[in-house]
């Protein structure tokens, strides 16, 4: 269960937290005192984590309020979901009722010019809602901006010249009881609680069905078998604003839906669940499933024990440290690795060919790039907690065997059409076949 | 990096030499080695002690170190100012090997020499023609400068 870190219960049972609700005595003083669960004395319960590929544990330039590289979904003090409830035939959305009144949350299917489906919701008690989008505006929960992969970044972060993400390009239902079922819808309700679908965005009405897409649409992918070592990835599919799923548009914001709802796969978060809102890429990992990634103290531990083998640089012969977090001024302690070959060396000019990229391998002879070693800190994106021993082609990012093959297998939407694996760490597209390297560290008892 | 690197490398040599090998400086210059190779069990040189020059280039370990018989020998691939014909001491060199690297693979030279890239085509006709002849020779050279 999600709940399971919190505190047992009995820990706290002889300071009072529990005695209202088991002891009836009539001399305990707390009597009186309204009664506490657990839940409120302890952390919020944690529904689970959205991670945006390519941010490595941050931001490039920080995490700053709502825009960071992770959002923690926690149980919200009142629920605020909401559910459909009454849909109107109106010829002008724009002066009805429910759009007008902004504590009213609607969705506005315009078919013409002056004939409009207005979808009414209402509030429900049973679920929290969390929306994400680029709009900084106060219904986002979590602002999502473009991704710029991590090998174009530059230091200036004005290098997006035009968004594809939504303002208001998703939400995220989640049942506020166990075992708190979270679903993702596209679209987000605006500052007036509004989600207008115009004109020319996809949509259907059948007497008894009305839905749509949004115009980049939000795209899914569940992991077959779960996020764990023994996952594949699944088949893209597409959310629509009623949360129903369907199979892909042609391309990205193609007019026409391809085909009918896909009746026996369903919109519900799964653990390991990757949401594509077009521009940035993110990961579901729900609470239980975090439990298999490991946590800050299993890495150091990890990383402590590959250390302890006092691995060195096969030319300066001088011991390496891999860094725990980022990448530390390590000086020529800092481990680089031959991409083509695995050898881990420390930094040295031998072997440069043509470009300062290309080097011949001094243990193999194998020509390849030569690139530092950089630690994948996210430890959410990990698939199981074994020794980092693996990096990506050609980024550099360090991470475990199983973690490193599944995400070369994932494609993840690359613009209108394309799809690429990517580095879940910096968001680069992978090189070469299979697009990893198996590290191979000279250690001091060779 | 020279400097430090060979100093690393006398350490971890002093820890664990290879089989049938000596080296270290001579005097307080650390560019400069002298290594001694017994004569492997195999060969001809069998009971033999032969004394090498080891010389580190200031790039070392970019550029690798010259390496010489100081004691004479009879062998296809050594001529008589006690000069190797070894790959991984010219072309082939490679950072990643060391001084201790490279000794073991001049004692698989003794053993095995090879006669088809010589130094001394006087001995390399006689390992490849009279094979008695070549080990003959080299066992009295052993006995008479390597003892």
């Amino acid at each position: 269960m999600p709940d399971t870190k919190k505190k047992p219960p009995d820990e706290n049972s002889m300071f009072g937290d529990k005695l209202p609700t088991t002891c009836t005595s009539s001399d305990s003083k707390p009597l009186n005192k309204p009664v506490h669960s657990v839940e409120d004395d302890s952390q919020p319960i944690k529904y689970g984590e959205l991670i945006v590929l390519g941010y490595n544990g941050h931001l490039p330039n920080g995490d700053k309020g709502r825009r960071k590289s992770k959002y923690i979904l926690y149980k919200r003090p009142k629920s605020n979901g909401v559910k459909p409830f009454k849909r109107h035939l109106v010829t002008c959305p724009q002066s009805s009722k429910a759009v007008q009144d902004s504590a009213l949350h609607s969705v506005s299917y315009t078919l013409t010019r002056n004939k409009a489906i207005i979808v009414e919701y209402q509030s429900d008690d049973d679920t929290d809602m969390f929306q994400i989008g680029r709009s900084s505006e106060n219904p986002i929960d979590y602002v999502v901006m473009d991704t710029i992969p991590g090998h174009i970044r530059c230091s200036s972060e004005n290098n997006i010249t035009q968004s594809t993400i939504s303002r208001f390009a998703c939400r995220i239902i989640v049942d506020r009881n166990p075992p708190y079922t979270a679903r993702i819808i596209a679209a987000g309700f605006d500052a007036g609680k509004n989600i207008f679908l115009g004109e020319k965005a996809v949509k259907w009405y059948s007497g008894d069905e009305i839905d749509g897409l949004t115009t980049n649409g939000v795209f899914i992918m569940k992991p077959q078998g779960g996020f764990a070592a023994s996952a594949q990835p699944g088949v893209w599919r597409e959310v629509s604003v009623g949360g129903g799923v369907f199979p892909l548009r042609e391309s990205r914001p193609s007019p026409l839906k391809s085909c009918q709802v896909i009746t026996d796969e369903d919109n519900i978060l799964s653990d390991g669940t990757l949401i594509d809102l077009c521009g940035a890429t993110m990961l579901w990992r729900s609470a239980l499933g975090l439990i298999s990634a490991p946590s800050e103290h299993e890495f150091e531990d990890l990383v402590g024990e590959i250390n302890a083998g006092r691995p060195q640089c096969p030319v300066g012969l001088n011991t390496l440290v891999l860094p725990t977090r980022g990448s530390l001024n390590l000086h020529d302690k800092q481990p680089y690795v031959y991409l083509n070959c695995g050898h881990v060396h420390g930094k040295h000019q031998w072997g440069v060919l043509d470009s300062e990229s290309t080097r011949t391998c001094p243990l193999c002879l194998t020509v390849g790039p030569f690139v530092k070693l950089q630690m994948g800190c996210e430890l959410s994106l990990y698939m199981d907690s074994e020794h980092p021993t693996f990096c990506f082609n050609p980024c550099g990012h360090v991470a475990s065997e199983k973690t490193v093959k599944y995400w070369a297998y994932v494609a993840v939407p690359h613009g209108c059409h394309g799809f690429r694996a990517i580095c879940p760490f910096c968001a680069s597209p992978l090189l070469g076949n299979p697009g990893y390297v198996k590290l191979i560290f000279q250690d001091h008892a060779d | 990096m020279a400097g430090k690197r060979i100093k690393k490398e006398l350490i971890d040599f002093q820890i664990d030499p290879p089989a049938g090998c000596s080296a270290g400086p001579v005097g307080d210059d650390i560019f400069h080695w002298q290594a001694m190779i017994q004569g492997p069990p195999d060969s001809p040189y069998d009971g033999g002690a032969f004394k090498l020059s080891v010389h580190f280039p200031t790039d070392y370990p970019f550029k690798p170190p010259k390496i010489a018989f100081t004691t004479k020998i009879y062998h296809p691939n050594i001529n008589s100012n006690g000069n190797i014909c070894l790959d991984i001491l010219r072309s082939q060199w490679s950072p990643a090997l060391t001084v201790s690297k490279v000794l073991l693979s001049i004692t698989s030279l003794l053993t095995d020499p090879n006669p088809d890239d010589p130094l001394v085509p006087e001995i390399a006709r006689a390992y490849k023609t009279d094979r008695c002849l070549y080990n003959k020779s080299a066992h009295d050279w052993t006995l008479k400068y390597a003892s």
